[in-house]
């Protein structure tokens, strides 16, 4: 469903210049969950980044569900993040002044809510186990349920991708887990998932594992038998 | 859940921030309130000053060659001669100027609309000492003399009673309830008035009828003071009017004073509003520097709304929200502020001047308000979107 074509992405000019992704190309299928592996500043987070139409590419091409969308205008990436592709991110990045059932509505609200969309949002935060922490507000909860939120709130408009740039990077291990079994959830239903990490742990979870080295992918692991 | 209603539950919980955002609209629209209404009660207070020269059209016997152009201010080189205005002109001059009055600001009811208040000058000598005895007509005269002010007893009431200058009161040492005689008619001190500044200090008033029949004057006036104040009262015509028609009277207009006055008040309010619109201008770069300021701390807020479906539209929209909001809070706050300093420094800036608030006023400062808010958020919000999401997470 997802492609990257020789995706290069270059940052600055002359003796500033940073290639950030060179020549990069990789293939996600429907239900696929790949990891993103490698040291800081390999690329890692940029990849993610141009996948989802958060930044622009240098060169190359992205092709989600068979059209190009690395070349789209702003209002048809709004479309994009309204349907098809979701993010989670390190830092939760959720809205601190809103409760965590706002927070999850937002998407709907933005793609034109109507009336019980408050609902299918709170049927959401039931379902990553946080029915009861609805109406507190991001400052009031741990890094977990946070990350619960940005979860509910990434699925809400019920996307066929998500991003997770990592997701468990703030937590200690066992919250992390339990973050990753909710991903692992998600996955089962039916959805890809591209996980940027760099806890070999972690990309356990992944059926494949794509190592990046100064925006090159150095090396590809398959694991048919993950956890 | 609405846009707009998101916004509302965001402005709520982020009051101290709205605060200050509000408090730039506030200060701004507080100077402009403030500074139009301390001008509209300065210029209240000028016009009230200018009622104060009184009559504005001055009829004299014809032969008279008494110099009145300051009206009755240099009455005090008046000699008068045996040269006096007929009662019965009285009502032929106020139906000229009235009727002049009705034409030119196109009234129809047949209502008395100047005041016409007639005077009779007879030197004499009260307790031996010679003065200067006017016979009013005490209704009239209270109408042009807006700035009399009893100090002590009462205002003219009855025929045999005298009302006296503050300086005559102490020159003969003269109390309430006095009897003093005039050519042998004995009127009864009721009323001592506030020193003026004018000739009327050393002056005593009496009923006219009482000065007419002491001094065997009956159906004659010295002179009569015409007032008709009003931006579009043809004194001129008026005055022309009764030379033309009745004879053995001069009547002179004395607008030169008043045209110099409006003057001043019409410049002084081009000054006010220069001073305003200035204020304005330096207000609204105080408002775009905090609205700036208010977006710019929230790229990260925008770019994770991106993130999460909102379109550039949407998050302008919702910003506008926001300044329409803090608009109408500064708006309110600023117009209730600014009437509170018009209260405190009015009275600084023009001595002793009643500041009255303006309900007009609100409105219009709530329409500043939105507007300086809405123009100065729209701008900066509008920049915040073009930014790339990813740069927007890496900005703070």
């Amino acid at each position: 469903m997802l492609e990257v074509k020789n995706a290069s992405k270059v940052y600055g000019k002359g003796d500033t210049r940073v290639v950030a992704l060179n020549n990069i190309s990789l293939k996600v299928n429907k239900s696929d969950f790949m990891a993103i592996m490698g040291p800081s500043g390999s690329g890692k987070s940029t990849l993610l980044n141009v996948i989802g139409g958060l930044d622009r590419l240098s060169g190359g091409e992205v092709i989600l569900d068979d059209k190009r969308i690395d070349n789209l205008d702003e209002n048809a990436l709004v479309e994009i993040r309204r349907s098809k592709i979701a993010y989670v991110f390190q830092q939760y990045h959720l809205l601190p002044s809103l409760t965590a059932l706002e927070n999850v509505f937002l998407p709907l609200l933005f793609r034109g809510a109507n009336g019980n969309s408050l609902d299918k949002a709170m049927d959401i935060l039931k379902a990553v186990g946080l029915g009861k922490r609805a109406k507190h507000k991001p400052g009031q909860l741990s890094g977990g349920e946070q990350q619960r939120v940005a979860i509910a709130r990434a699925i809400v408009n019920d996307p066929s991708l998500i991003l997770a740039d990592e997701p468990t990077g703030n937590m200690d291990q066992k919250t992390g887990a339990e973050i990753l079994s909710l991903f692992d959830q998600l996955n089962r239903e039916g959805r890809s998932i591209i996980m940027v990490t760099h806890s070999p742990e972690v990309a356990k979870h992944a059926r494949e594992i794509v190592f990046l080295k100064d925006g090159q992918i150095t090396d590809r692991v398959e694991q048919p038998e993950r956890i | 859940m609405k846009l707009y209603q998101l916004v509302l539950k965001d402005i709520l919980r982020r009051k101290k921030r709205v605060f200050f955002a509000a408090l730039g609209i506030l200060i701004a629209t507080m100077t402009v309130v403030g500074i139009l209404t301390i001008a509209t009660a300065g210029q209240a207070r000028i016009y009230s000053q200018l009622e104060k020269y009184g009559a504005n059209l001055n009829v004299v016997p014809a032969i008279s060659n008494v110099d009145m152009k300051l009206g009755d201010l240099s009455l005090g080189a008046l000699t008068v001669g045996e040269n006096y205005i007929p009662e019965v002109k009285l009502p032929e001059i106020r139906q000229i100027a009235d009727g002049k009055i009705k034409e030119a600001l196109g009234i129809k009811d047949d209502a008395n609309i100047a005041t016409i208040a007639p005077k009779l000058y007879v030197n004499t000598k009260v307790k031996g000492t010679s003065l200067l005895v006017v016979g009013i007509d005490p209704g009239e005269e209270r109408t042009i003399k807006t700035w009399w002010k009893i100090q002590e007893g009462k205002y003219l009431e009855a025929k045999d009673q005298a009302l006296l200058g503050a300086l005559t009161a102490q020159l003969l040492n003269l109390k309430i309830g006095d009897r003093i005689s005039l050519n042998g008619s004995d009127v009864t001190v009721t009323g001592i008035l506030e020193e003026t500044g004018s000739s009327d200090d050393y002056h005593i008033f009496v009923p006219m009828p009482t000065l007419q029949s002491a001094f065997g004057k009956e159906g004659i006036v010295s002179s009569v003071d015409i007032r008709a104040l009003c931006n579009a009262c043809p004194v001129e015509i008026i005055a022309d009017s009764i030379n033309q028609n009745i004879t053995g009277v001069r009547a002179l207009a004395v607008k030169q004073v008043a045209e110099t006055e409006m003057g001043m008040v019409e410049k002084m309010n081009k000054f006010m509003l220069a001073l305003a619109g200035i204020t304005l201008v330096i207000g609204a770069f105080g408002v775009v520097n905090t609205m700036m300021t208010s977006v710019h701390e929230r790229i990260k807020d925008i770019g994770i709304m991106r993130a999460v479906g909102a379109s550039r539209r949407q998050i302008i929209k919702a910003f506008i929200y926001e300044a329409v909001i803090i608009g109408i809070l500064g708006g309110i706050a600023g117009y209730l502020a600014g009437t509170l300093v018009a209260y405190g420094a009015g009275p600084l800036v023009f001595e002793g001047t009643a500041i009255t608030y303006i309900p007009q006023y609100l409105p219009l400062s709530l329409l500043l308000a939105i507007f300086v808010a809405v123009v100065s958020t729209a701008y900066p919000a509008f920049r915040a979107t073009t930014i790339r999401v990813s740069d927007s997470f890496r900005s703070l």
